[in-house]
């Protein structure tokens, strides 16, 4: 008998909690008068990429909190975007079952994501399927954006562009300062990403007409690197460029200054010369170096430092590239459904490809202009270029490419100096 | 013909640092017969140690072989009476007790991963000591100072070790007890106390190489899987429980990785090191240096 009661006490209070569900669901349309833009997110927020998605999460809400401080949507009647987050856990399959998720149970109207670049691959074949705009900050395998696909929008640099945009540098560099460069040394970690690079950079090098002295791929294994720095000695190379690991980076540049290489120039590829112990390992033997990087702190664009210090206020950390991007992404999507008006997935895909940024928050970026191409590629994406100096405050990281980012007040050593 | 000569002489430096590393190895294995896998641990738990030491006093780091030595020498010793000496026990009757290889593999990871939590995973490197950087010029060629430092303490550690195997009481009875532990014990040798020293000695020498690693060598809790690779190589090559042997290996791979980037490169140069490793498991198993049998 006992038991009976509870279970048709327990039948009652759902059934009140569903009535009561439903009738604020009448309700409230009618009595907030408000559209609100779902956004589903698919980021990694465990797995060893919990960090990287925790990051884009935070972007994106303060992007969000700002968007909807300022009142939403104008041309939708104020509409305020509503986040809705999934975890990909990094998988792929996860990754594809929570956008079939995100889009047929929660009925989102946009989907971004997803960091990895093997999770976002996948996943952008289920929103091209159902139509659904997929904005991705950042994955940056090339194929995701080589796929014909007509939903798909990408903030970030692709992979090939990293190569392409350090070349572009020396020539500028070459041009700004009446240096010219001859000879080029690559010595590269013989992984799959050092040796990805080293593909590039040798049709590079040709299309340039440098002429390529040493092709070094070493073992980052190696404990010794006085045998590689000896080969690029006698190379004697205007410009070395370099892809390494973190340990390895140490040890060659400590090498490289031992045995007073100095080209004209050390370009390097982020990974272990941006390791946050490289500066601290190497000391001053890493002065006048050049990084590649997507974003730095110093970037010299209006609003930049500010947005930084809200967001290292809030959050306990610096914007990096993998949160701007993502930071940038909602400024975009904002931009979007103001011109599109409306909450049809064509309507805000239309706009989308129609996007051609230039004003706003998005606007800490490294360039000048947001606008896609016909794959979704966001064109004028670019890389940034830093020198890592000591300006008499310790060695930092001061961002000197493109020349319209440069830190003011900085003009970027080049060539090194042979001292 | 000068940079050959350059690569020459830098590869014998580098490669007598390589022998000072495998040093350990060779005389632990000498004595217990067994292969201790831990060994790359206690070269970076000594490249920890010499670090610290030299940081914190501000002394050359060769100054801090002092507190170095001892340190290590306890270190080792203890470990060996602690976590190894209970297995040999309880495998009395086995000439070569594989357990204990399964236990200096438990030892590496614990140590790594230990090392790992106290220092986190940052890359340390010695800075403001004397020895760092410094090039020697000679018409030409350079040579890397730090390096010539640990050639000298390779060639003088190896040599100590040798004359104390050869010519003092103990490591008469060190060398009886590698022959045949059985008859040393009947002699009235106590086994495992020779082996808590053997240990000792060893983890010592690995101390001797970590100073000699740190005034151009970054210092971090997976280093010495580094050197591990290189010690198994160098031992076998030189002959498993000989002293010269050792750094004649080392010697032997320092010259092929600093010699042969020259007409390749560097990636072929692990190649080769592999196919003379191979070749001498195939020829001379026993090492350049070893003994065909042993008792």
């Amino acid at each position: 008998m006992k038991g009976k009661q509870v279970w048709w006490r327990k039948v009652a209070a759902v059934a009140m909690a569903l009535g009561l569900v439903a009738m604020l669901g009448i309700v409230s349309p009618v009595g907030a008068a408000e559209t609100v833009v779902k956004v589903g997110n698919i980021e990694p927020l465990s797995s060893p990429s919990a960090s990287v998605g925790e990051q884009g999460k935070n972007a994106r809400n303060m992007a969000v909190e700002e968007i909807n401080a300022a009142g939403g949507i104008k041309s939708l009647g104020g509409a305020k975007l509503e986040m809705i987050y999934a975890d990909s856990e990094s998988k792929p399959e996860k990754g594809v079952a929570e956008a079939e998720r995100l889009i047929n149970t929660e009925k989102v109207n946009v989907l971004t994501g997803c960091w990895n670049s093997a999770v976002t691959y996948p996943t952008s074949a289920v929103a091209e399927r159902y139509g659904i705009p997929f904005i991705v900050p950042v994955s940056v395998a090339d194929k995701i954006t080589e796929q014909g696909f007509k939903n798909v929008f990408r903030i970030a640099a692709k992979d090939s562009w990293w190569t392409r945009d350090q070349f572009t540098f020396l020539q500028d560099m070459e041009k700004e300062f009446g240096a010219k460069v001859e000879t080029v040394a690559f010595v590269y970690e013989n992984g799959d990403w050092g040796k990805g690079f080293a593909e590039q950079w040798k049709k590079l090098a040709e299309t340039a007409g440098y002429k390529v002295v040493l092709d070094e791929p070493y073992p980052s294994t190696a404990t010794d690197f006085s045998p590689v720095v000896n080969k690029i000695k006698r190379a004697n190379p205007d410009v070395l460029m370099m892809v390494s690991n973190a340990a390895d980076a140490i040890l060659l540049t400590n090498t490289l200054a031992e045995y007073k290489v100095k080209p004209k120039a050390i370009i390097t590829s982020g990974g272990g010369h941006a390791d946050p112990s490289f500066l601290k390992a190497v000391g001053k033997n890493a002065r006048y170096l050049f990084d590649i990087v997507e974003w730095e702190t110093d970037v010299n664009k209006p609003g930049a430092k500010d947005i930084n210090t809200k967001f290292k206020t809030k959050y306990g950390y610096n914007l990096a590239g993998e949160s701007v991007d993502a930071y940038i992404a909602m400024y975009v999507l904002k931009d979007a459904l103001e011109r599109a008006g409306s909450l049809d997935p064509k309507a805000i895909r239309e706009a989308l490809a129609a996007t051609n940024l230039s004003t706003g928050p998005a606007m800490i970026a490294s360039y000048d202009v947001i606008a896609f191409d016909a794959t979704g590629q966001n064109k004028f994406a670019a890389l940034a270029i830093v020198q890592v100096n000591d300006l008499g405050t310790g060695l930092e990281r001061i961002t000197v490419w493109p020349k319209n980012a440069r830190r003011a007040g900085y003009t970027p050593v080049f060539p090194m100096p042979k001292d | 013909m000068i940079y050959l000569l350059e690569d020459t002489i830098n590869g014998i430096l580098m490669g007598s640092i390589y022998g000072l590393t495998a040093l350990g190895l060779t005389i632990i294995f000498g004595v217990l017969k067994v292969i201790n896998f831990a060994h790359g641990s206690l070269l970076m738990v000594g490249m920890y140690v010499a670090f610290w030491a030299a940081t914190l006093s501000g002394m050359n780091p060769y100054v801090a072989l002092i507190v170095v030595v001892p340190i290590m020498y306890a270190f080792g010793y203890l470990l060996q009476n602690t976590l190894i000496k209970p297995i040999f026990k309880a495998e009395k009757q086995v000439r070569e007790p594989i357990t204990v290889i399964i236990v200096t593999t438990g030892v590496w990871y614990i140590l790594d991963n230990l090392c790992l939590l106290i220092f986190g995973p940052q890359y340390r490197a010695l800075q403001n000591n004397p020895l760092r950087g410094k090039m020697l010029e000679i018409g030409g060629m350079m040579l890397s100072v730090p390096k010539l430092w640990g050639f000298v303490a390779a060639m003088i550690t190896a040599g100590a070790v040798y004359w104390f195997f050869q010519k003092t009481r103990m490591g008469r009875a060190i060398r009886a007890t590698s022959l045949d532990r059985e008859a040393a014990s009947l002699m009235g040798i106590n086994q495992y106390k020779v082996y808590n020293m053997a240990f000792g000695i060893g983890t010592a020498t690995a101390g001797i190489a970590g100073v000699a690693l740190i005034p151009f060598f970054n210092v971090y809790p997976s280093v010495g899987v580094l050197f591990d690779m290189k010690g198994y190589i160098i031992v076998v090559l030189g002959g498993l429980g000989s002293i010269w042997g050792a750094m004649l290996g080392g010697i032997i791979i320092g010259l092929i990785e600093s010699v042969c980037p020259q007409f390749m490169t560097a990636t072929w140069t692990e190649a080769i090191v592999y196919a003379l490793f191979l070749a001498v498991l195939f020829i001379k198993p026993s090492g350049l240096f070893g003994v065909k049998y042993d008792w």
